[in-house]
């Protein structure tokens, strides 16, 4: 590092140049490798250019040749997403006005959640089923047998799946929000209580105005985190239909030659919807009030 | 609405969000809640700290179970057939490998988001927009997507299963280490290090003396973000991996894929949740006690940058 006690010569007025780009080359390199030549390869393989054996040919076999279970793949695999995505951003929006509330009570949430989002998923599913299986804790405690016990765990409707990313990503809108309200909400929500605004309408025109962009932002990556994610929904779900990723790996452990292609298929699939999902939540942060 | 003048703060220092008040001290805030509002407010910490804390009730019970039929609401006979049953599963080595996994991990992404960041926030680097995005991507892509693909590309290049591993794990890990210290490198003040060139240290004594221990909470709140990503990754270790490296959570979901070992998959969840949480423990009172050395020094250390600094700019000293 040069910083040469020259006048008018700090880092801090920095201009682009060799330096910068030798400080970030080192994580832009393996960054764009895996992603393009990633999402790339997978993109090719798709249409048939990286054929294991045969010819290459240019087609869109792999994306027809699962017409039927696809659309259904998708349905399932943005259910549980939104679903899991609208409740981990309640239930987190509330952990982080409780966490910002600043007494013992917020104190203790702040730490059980920060824990609860160092819990691995696979983790988390393991204990979710242990929880609500119909062998599981909750219908021990409720008394409740086991024929009589709706089948929560590899059900018709998802409901431990959602209930273990609702769980684990509440706690990670909850630290996110907390973390950017922290420094300027008291200030704020002072002056409006001492303009007399009562409770409902300090959250609100105070609070949900202020949480809102890093609800958003962390809103959306909850959700494409949800859209891409296997070990939960492999763990937790039912066989058929099956969310996208859960078919994606079936399909690219087949030993069916044309597999391949179309494990890549639902891979690029995927990818396109969480693109589009992201680009969307950049819409609608820049509706909000506090964008720049 | 009435003000009420037990309401005002005069003291400004009073009115710090994160100190816990007591009943008796001068003073209350307008938003404290009262009555049924402060019920209400106990009510849902209670409640949200019960949502978090229940679903891991049945691994700590399940833990040390040997015997838990089915409507009794506690084990009938406890005992370490778990454990037994987790050892005989690999559950010490695939410990170890996901330790080592997750350091490996922590110990490139680190550098590599901390250098990025500084030349970022320094506005160093050209297209800083597109740099930025490209090291948040990873964050906004489905991770089983891009290793599908990358797998014919390492398997074409004779990449071993295990430094490809690594590589697309760090590159998981990038987006959290570099925001991380983007948000770090903003509060930084250069003018420290300025400061210490001037005093004629060098550009090494300056990086390892003044430049990482000012960024230090931040490096380690980085590095335990990228540890969290070796240490609990699944489905990057099964595809690259592809069955060469058994970390812990491969011999987690083996286990819990079959039926009958509860009490199995329970020691081996646990094993998985303590190391992060040891880690936690410890950044905490790290950071508590760096704060608490910070507030009380009585005699500012002449070598120490930060008291030079501030002298530097108190009223009538020299620049």
């Amino acid at each position: 590092m040069s910083l040469a006690p020259l006048p008018g010569r700090t880092v801090r007025a920095g201009r682009p140049g060799l330096r910068g780009t030798l400080l970030v080359l080192p994580a832009v390199v393996p960054a764009l490798f895996v992603l393009g030549g990633g999402i790339g390869a997978a993109v090719a393989q798709s249409l048939g250019l990286l054929p294991l054996i045969g010819p290459v040919r240019l087609s869109l076999d792999a994306y027809t040749a699962q017409a039927g279970a696809l659309p259904v793949s998708i349905a399932v695999s943005l259910g549980i997403a939104t679903a899991s995505t609208a409740i981990a951003a309640v239930v987190g929006f509330a952990a982080a006005l409780v966490i910002v509330s600043g007494r013992w009570g917020g104190r203790i949430v702040a730490i059980i959640s920060a824990a609860t989002v160092t819990v691995p998923h696979l983790v988390g599913a393991a204990a979710i089923g242990l929880l609500l299986a119909d062998s599981g804790l909750l219908p021990r405690l409720l008394g409740i047998d086991a024929d009589a016990w709706p089948r929560l765990v590899g059900g018709p409707w998802w409901v431990a799946v959602v209930a273990e990313y609702a769980w684990k990503e509440s706690a990670f809108v909850a630290l996110v929000v907390a973390g950017t309200l922290a420094t300027r909400v008291a200030s704020f929500d002072e002056t409006a209580a001492l303009l007399g605004a009562g409770r409902l309408k300090r959250l609100r025109f105070v609070m949900v105005p202020l949480c809102l962009p890093a609800l958003v932002v962390s809103s959306a990556i909850v959700f494409v985190y949800t859209l891409g994610s296997y070990e939960v929904a492999w763990l937790l779900g039912r066989s058929y239909p099956e969310p996208l990723p859960v078919m994606a790996l079936r399909l690219f452990d087949s030993i069916t030659l044309t597999a391949r292609p179309e494990a890549a298929a639902v891979a690029v699939v995927t990818t396109a919807i969480s693109l589009a999902v992201v680009a969307l939540a950049f819409l609608a942060l820049r509706r909000t009030a506090l964008w720049r | 609405m009435s003000i009420q003048a037990r309401s005002l703060t005069a003291d400004p220092q009073r009115a710090d969000v994160g100190r816990l008040r007591l009943p008796g001290d001068p003073g209350s805030r307008l938003t404290d809640s009262r009555g049924a509002g402060r019920v209400g407010r106990v009510l849902s910490a209670a409640l949200l700290a019960a949502w978090f804390v229940v679903p891991l009730v049945p691994l700590a019970l399940w833990a040390f179970a040997d015997r838990w039929s089915f409507p009794a609401v506690l084990p009938s006979v406890w005992g370490t057939d778990g454990l037994e049953s987790a050892i005989a599963q690999g559950a010490v080595p695939a410990f170890w490998r996901s330790l080592a996994l997750g350091l490996v991990v922590a110990a490139i992404a680190t550098p590599l988001g901390a250098a990025a960041a500084r030349a970022l926030t320094m506005g160093m680097v050209p297209w800083p927009r597109a740099v930025g995005l490209v090291l948040l991507a990873p964050i906004a892509l489905p991770p089983f997507a891009a290793v599908m693909g990358l797998n014919v590309v390492l398997l074409r290049a004779y990449v071993p299963p295990l430094a490809g591993l690594v590589l697309v794990l760090v590159v998981i890990a990038l987006p959290y280490t570099t925001f991380a210290m983007r948000v770090a490198y903003a509060a930084h003040d250069i003018g420290f290090e300025e400061e210490a060139r001037t005093l004629g240290a060098s550009p090494w004594t300056v990086l390892w003396r003044v430049h990482i221990p000012l960024v230090a909470p931040a490096l380690a709140r980085a590095a335990f973000l990228a540890f969290l990503v070796g240490w609990s990754d699944y489905i990057v270790t099964v595809i690259i991996g592809g069955g060469t490296v058994v970390s812990l959570p491969l011999v987690i979901a083996s286990s819990a894929a079959g039926i009958g070992n509860d009490s199995a998959v329970a020691i081996l969840s646990l094993t998985a949740i303590l190391p992060p949480l040891a880690l936690l423990l410890l950044l905490g009172l790290a950071g508590r006690r760096g704060a608490a050395s910070r507030r009380s020094r009585p005699d500012p250390d002449p070598i120490d940058p930060r008291t030079a600094r501030s002298r530097l700019h108190e009223p009538g000293a020299a620049r």
